[in-house]
């Protein structure tokens, strides 16, 4: 091994706990705010606008899904994908989108079907953390950027939905195994790391636009 | 010779393949040295997984998002290069180019505004700017395709004689705005003065600028050092989920304009995709970032 390698940690850190999704609701709630792990098992992904709209739409209609979402791992997770010979598909590579984007769809999701999981980056806000505090959801957060590790733990499209959309839009049913590393960035008890962060930015930029009028004053500016 | 039709449209492709799979050696350069100055255990691992992350990228062969951007190219022509062909036409073909062979294949990110529909072509694509380079012997392409992570982020707001507070005031409110969203650890780019377009140009082009490389003038120079460390104050940190190491760099240019200022604020993610090539008359193709 390199000391790059070694520098960058490749295999100490990547040595973490690992939980089994869907998430069973004592597993989800015995999680804590900045725990890393790594998950096996299903989830089902989208990065889609219009898969979300599509979904509001079926429930009010009271339509069923392609596939059921009760009790899901449902992740806004982008996946690129090959069809294979026996006509069904093989993940190539995949990475996170930004969640908050969903903020509106998601409470309604997350309290209709129960999920056990989100996932993605940049956070939901707090009627989010509301409905999963009810139901017993946790929110992982994904590295953006970080596909050559997130990849290697997507091992099998198990099955799509809704086929006529773009790839990465597709209700997507993916297989994973020691998919990571994921942060629990906001917790079943109704905790938000990003809710944490933006109050405590807020509280501290009054402190941080005196430092920089000092520091400014002192060079003369 | 010349430079080519064939040389700039194999360079539109090459280039956009490589930004895919690079975080460039400054970049990295920066990110490893932010191991020495953050202070959260949970942060300093995350660091760690994005060293790790950008190293098997570049080992390994893989993309670093699945995000493939929006094509976006800054070309600057030497006044003494020597062109043979329709090079604004070589980068629409050198796209499409990329866009059929890439391997693996990328994920449809064109868009229509106007209908939300995705594809691998539209209007104006691949969004060029074109510039200039006094007694240069070289076309200068530069790929950073823009992804939605940052992309959303960036704003313009124009203000009338602001003071220096008002524009640092203005930055750290775009930076609070932008939160744990925009991938950091980021690079933060900021226009000042000249016109609106102006402005926007700055401040993009600035987020292309080298890490260590501060403005010129005393007065930027300053105000990117002042910024970044008030920047990393906020707490966001790494992937947004608590640290010191929000941003990499913050990059500032201005131009002279009039009392009305616009002052643009824009985000690049922590990969940082920026590829850039010189492609001289010689025939000579240099990969410089």
């Amino acid at each position: 091994m390199s000391p790059t390698m070694s520098e960058a940690g490749r295999d100490a850190d990547l040595d973490l706990p690992r939980l089994t999704v869907p998430l069973s609701r004592a597993d989800a709630r015995n999680l804590a705010l900045g725990d890393v792990v790594r998950l096996d098992g299903e989830a089902i992904v989208t990065i889609g606008m219009p898969t979300h709209q599509r979904i509001m739409a079926q429930i009010a209609e009271e339509k069923p899904l392609p596939f059921d979402l009760t009790g899901a791992a449902f992740f806004h997770l982008s996946v690129c994908s090959r069809e294979t010979p026996a006509g069904g598909a093989e993940p190539l590579y995949v990475n996170p989108t930004t969640s908050t984007r969903f903020n509106p769809y998601l409470p309604t999701l997350i309290r209709r079907f129960g999920l056990s999981a989100t996932a993605g980056k940049g956070g939901l806000d707090m009627e989010c953390a509301r409905a999963m505090q009810e139901v017993g959801c946790v929110y992982f957060s994904m590295m953006g950027g970080a596909s050559p590790l997130l990849s290697e733990g997507v091992t099998a499209i198990v099955e799509t939905a809704w086929d006529d959309l773009i790839m990465q839009f597709r209700l997507t049913r993916v297989r994973l195994s020691g998919f990571g590393p994921l942060t629990v960035a906001i917790d079943a008890h109704g905790r938000s790391l990003y809710e944490d962060l933006a109050r405590d930015a807020k509280a501290k930029l009054p402190e941080i636009l005196a430092r920089l009028n000092a520091e400014r004053a002192q060079a003369g500016r | 010779m010349a430079i080519t039709y064939d040389a700039v449209r194999t360079a539109t492709a090459d280039l956009y393949a490589w930004s895919l799979r690079t975080v460039p050696d400054d970049a990295v350069a920066a990110l490893r040295a932010s191991l020495d100055t953050e202070t959260v255990e949970s942060a300093r691992k995350v660091l760690r997984f994005m060293l790790t992350a950008s190293e098997r990228a570049r080992t390994d062969d893989k993309y670093l998002c699945t995000d493939a951007g929006v094509p976006s190219y800054d070309v600057r022509i030497g006044t003494a290069a020597r062109i043979d062909g329709d090079i604004k036409q070589a980068i629409v073909d050198g796209f499409a180019q990329l866009c059929a062979t890439a391997e693996p294949p990328i994920l449809k990110f064109v868009t229509n505004p106007l209908t939300n529909q995705r594809s691998f072509a539209g209007k104006d694509m691949p969004l060029v700017t074109w510039d200039v380079v006094s007694g240069a012997d070289y076309v200068e392409m530069i790929c950073s395709p823009k992804a939605l992570g940052t992309g959303r982020w960036a704003s313009i707001e124009t203000f009338v004689s602001p003071s220096l507070e008002t524009i640092e005031r203005h930055v750290m409110d775009c930076v609070l705005k932008a939160g744990s969203q925009p991938c950091p650890p980021v690079v933060v780019g900021i226009g000042i003065g000249g016109t609106f377009d102006i402005a926007a140009k700055l401040a993009s082009k600035a987020t292309l600028r080298p890490f260590g490389t501060p403005n010129p003038e005393p007065i930027l120079a300053e105000m990117e050092r002042r910024l970044l460390v008030a920047i990393n104050s906020t707490g966001f940190g790494p992937m947004g989920t608590g640290g010191d190491t929000t941003a990499l760099g913050v990059h500032i240019d201005y131009a002279s304009g009039h009392g009305y200022t616009p002052v643009a604020v824009c985000f690049n993610c922590w990969i940082n995709r920026r590829t850039r090539a010189r492609l001289y008359n010689s025939g000579v193709i240099e990969r410089c970032e």
